[in-house]
C-alpha cells in the first residue's frame, strides 16, 4: 500500500490501519479470522501465536521468600503470582468447641486420616487469601473492596484445597505427652487409675497455614495459576518443631528442626475458554455455530469468551483421578468435549509435574 | 437420613416484585423475586444487552466470599437462557433468599462455611427459573438442575440424587448440573476425588433427573412402570408447576 511508494514530502496519514489496532478495535472477528485463515495449509493460529490447544510454558520457582515457611512463584507467560504459605499456632484453648478425639499419636489408620481431614474443616486450619494487586491488570483499580474474580478464585483454591485433600491433617497436629513426676509416684499411688488416664499424648495446638496469594501480573486464567502456586508453595512448606512446655503452658518451636508437610497427590488444574464464531448467536439452535476451545486463554481472550471449563486431574497414582470438573457459562461443552478435555489435562499434569522438579 | 420428598413450588408470593417465586426441596427453602427489565446502573450498563445481577443471601449472617462464588457461578449460566440482548442497556436483578437449609446432626453447624456450597446449587438455580418464568423474562430455554453424590456403601459405591448434608459429608465425589430444556449441559461442578468413568454414570442420573421425555404410556401402564424411580421428575415438576398457576390465575374467566 502506502509502503510501495516512497512518501513524497513530510509524514503521510496512512489508511490502513495495522495487526495490533485491529485487534484491540474489533477483537471477536479479528480473532475469527486468525482462527479460521483462507488456506487449508495455513494452521488455525490466536492472536497471541499460540495453537488453540497449546498452553503457555509454565515457570514454577521455591523458596523465594525468607520469611515464609513455603513459597513459590509462578509463571505462565504474563501471568505471574507469589505464593506465601506461614503457619501460625493455635492453642486448642482458644478453638470453641473443640472435641479432644480419642485417638493417639501413631495411628495410621483410616479413621484418623478422615477426623484429620474433619479436623482441617471444623477448625479452618486452611486460610487461602487471594490478592489481585493493583496494577497488575488495568481493570483492578486502586482502593476497592476485593473484586468478585478475588473472591471466586479465593472460594475454588478454598474447596479444592479440603475436596483434593492436599495437605495431610496429621501433620498440623501438635502434640504433647504428659511424662510420670516421680516424686510424686509414691505418694499418689491411690490415684493412679486416673493418672494412668491422663498420660495419653494429646493434641495441645493445630499449626494454622495461612495461604496468600498475591498476583503481580494478570493476563488470564488465573485459576491455574493459583492453584499451581499453591501447591508448590505447600510442597516446599516446612515448619518448625513445635512443643509443648507444661511449665510455661506454651507451644514452643525449635529452630532448624524442620519437618516438611506432608502433601498428597499432585492436581494440576487445566482451564480452556470456548470461543464461538457467531458472538451474538442463540443458545440452543447452535448447530452452525462454529467453535474453538482455546487452552490456556489470556485476558484478551477471556474477554471475548462466555463459556470456561477447567478440569483438575492428579495422574500421580497410575490410573487419572479427576478431582474437580467446573463448566459453566454456555452449552457447547457437552459430555464429550468434557471426556476429551480430561485427555488434554493430562497432557498439562506432565508438564506441571516437570515444571515442580520433581 | 435422605429426604425423599417430592419438591414444592409457589409462584408468585411476593406482591411487589416483578416476578418471585418459593421452592422448597430436599431440605432447602429459597425465595426469589425478580425485577427486570429495569434501568441499569451506568457502570453496569452495556449496550448490547441486558445485565443479569444475581445475589444470594444466605439463611443467616450476610453473604462472603462462598455466596460471591455461587451469584457468579448462576449469573453466567441464567444469562445464556435469558434473552439478554432483547434489552440492552437494561439491568434484570435477581435476588436469592435461602430461608431453610437442612440440618446435620452429625456435624456442628458452622454459620460461616465457606464451602459445602454444592447441595444448595441446585435450589437456588431452580427458584431463579421459576421466578424468571413468573416475571415473564423471555428466554431462550428453561433449565433444570439436580445435585448427585457418590457415597461409599459396603464397599461399593452408590449414586444419591439430592444428598443430605450427611451425605455430602462422607461423600466421595460431588456433583451439580443443570441441563437447558434442549438437554444441553449448561453447567457442571464437580468436587472430589472420581473418574471419567464415574463421571460419565453420575451424568446419566442427573440427565434422566433433570430432562426425562415426557411419559407415552398412558394410566395403569404408566403407574405401573417403575423403571425411573431414581430421584424426581424436575422438568416435569417445572411445567406443571406453570399450569396450576396459569390454570388459577384464568380461574374468574
Amino acid at each position: 500500500m502506502a509502503t510501495a511508494s516512497p512518501a513524497p514530502s513530510g509524514p503521510q496519514p496512512s489508511l490502513t490501519f495495522t495487526r495490533p489496532v485491529f485487534a484491540k478495535l474489533s477483537p471477536h472477528p479479528y480473532l475469527l479470522r486468525t482462527l479460521s485463515p483462507d488456506s487449508p495449509d495455513q494452521q488455525p493460529t490466536r492472536n497471541n501465536g499460540r495453537s488453540p490447544h497449546q498452553p503457555r510454558p509454565i515457570q514454577i520457582n521455591t523458596s523465594s521468600l525468607s520469611q515464609a515457611h513455603g513459597s513459590s512463584l509462578v509463571r505462565t507467560g504474563d501471568t505471574t503470582v507469589i505464593c506465601g504459605v506461614r503457619g501460625e499456632l493455635l492453642p486448642v484453648t482458644a478453638i470453641p468447641q473443640f472435641r479432644p478425639h480419642n485417638g493417639t499419636l501413631y495411628d495410621q489408620d483410616e479413621d484418623d486420616e478422615a477426623r484429620a481431614r474433619k479436623e482441617l474443616k471444623d477448625y479452618d486450619l486452611l486460610v487461602p487469601n487471594i490478592e489481585l494487586a493493583t496494577g497488575c491488570a488495568p481493570q483492578f483499580l486502586p482502593g476497592v473492596p476485593p473484586t468478585t474474580l478475588a473472591q471466586t478464585v479465593s472460594t475454588r483454591v478454598y474447596s479444592l484445597l479440603h475436596g483434593a485433600g492436599v495437605v495431610d491433617g496429621r501433620g498440623l497436629r501438635v502434640w504433647y505427652t504428659p511424662e510420670i513426676k516421680k516424686e510424686e509416684e509414691g505418694e499418689m499411688e491411690v490415684e493412679e487409675e486416673e493418672e494412668q488416664e491422663e498420660q495419653k499424648p494429646q493434641v495441645v495446638a493445630f499449626w494454622v497455614l495461612y495461604i496468600d496469594l498475591l498476583f503481580v501480573s494478570f493476563d488470564g486464567n488465573p485459576f491455574d495459576a493459583a492453584w499451581a502456586a499453591v501447591l508448590a508453595a505447600l510442597r516446599d512448606t516446612k515448619l518448625p518443631a513445635a512443643r509443648w512446655d507444661p511449665d510455661r503452658e506454651m507451644v514452643v518451636c525449635r529452630k532448624g528442626a524442620d519437618t516438611r508437610l506432608n502433601i498428597r497427590g499432585l492436581p494440576v488444574a487445566c482451564s480452556a475458554a470456548v470461543f464461538l464464531e457467531k458472538e451474538h448467536a442463540e443458545v440452543g439452535r447452535g448447530e452452525g455455530n462454529r467453535h474453538w476451545i482455546l487452552l490456556d486463554p489470556d485476558r484478551s481472550e477471556e474477554g471475548l469468551c462466555k463459556e470456561v471449563v477447567t478440569v483438575v486431574v492428579d495422574c500421580s497414582e497410575g490410573e487419572t483421578r479427576v478431582r474437580s470438573i467446573e463448566k459453566q457459562g454456555g452449552t457447547v461443552v457437552g459430555r464429550e468435549l468434557i471426556r476429551g478435555f480430561v485427555g488434554v489435562a493430562e497432557g498439562r499434569w506432565r508438564e506441571v509435574k516437570e515444571a515442580m522438579g520433581n | 437420613m435422605t429426604v425423599t420428598t417430592a419438591p414444592e413450588a409457589a409462584l408468585g408470593v411476593l406482591p411487589r416484585a416483578d416476578g418471585s417465586a418459593k421452592y422448597s426441596h430436599a431440605g432447602y427453602t429459597v425465595t426469589a423475586s425478580v425485577n427486570g427489565p429495569i434501568e441499569a446502573q451506568r457502570r453496569d450498563e452495556h449496550p448490547y444487552e441486558a445485565h443479569v445481577d444475581v445475589i444470594v443471601r444466605p439463611a443467616a449472617g450476610v453473604g462472603g466470599t462462598r455466596e460471591r462464588h455461587l451469584e457468579s457461578i448462576l449469573q453466567s449460566s441464567l444469562t445464556q437462557i435469558i434473552l439478554v440482548k432483547n434489552f440492552p442497556r437494561s439491568l434484570i436483578q435477581i435476588v436469592l433468599q435461602v430461608e431453610d437449609t437442612p440440618e446435620n446432626d452429625y456435624v456442628n453447624t458452622k454459620l460461616v462455611q465457606a464451602s459445602l456450597s454444592f447441595a444448595i446449587m441446585p435450589a437456588l438455580f431452580q427458584t431463579a427459573v421459576l421466578a424468571l418464568l413468573s416475571a415473564g423474562v423471555p428466554m431462550r430455554a428453561t433449565a433444570t438442575a439436580t445435585a448427585v453424590a457418590i457415597v461409599p456403601q459396603d464397599g461399593t459405591k452408590k449414586s444419591v440424587v439430592d444428598p443430605s448434608p450427611r451425605d455430602v459429608e462422607i461423600a466421595q465425589s460431588v456433583h451439580v448440573l443443570a441441563f437447558t430444556s434442549h438437554d444441553e449441559l449448561l453447567l457442571a461442578e464437580s468436587e472430589g476425588d472420581f473418574t471419567v468413568k464415574e463421571w460419565d454414570d453420575v451424568y446419566e442420573t442427573a440427565k434422566d433427573v433433570c430432562c426425562r421425555p415426557v411419559p407415552t404410556k398412558e394410566g395403569m401402564e404408566m403407574v405401573l412402570d417403575d423403571e425411573h424411580t431414581n430421584g424426581p421428575d424436575l422438568r416435569h415438576f417445572l411445567r406443571s408447576t406453570m399450569e396450576n398457576k396459569v390454570a388459577s390465575d384464568l380461574h374468574w374467566k
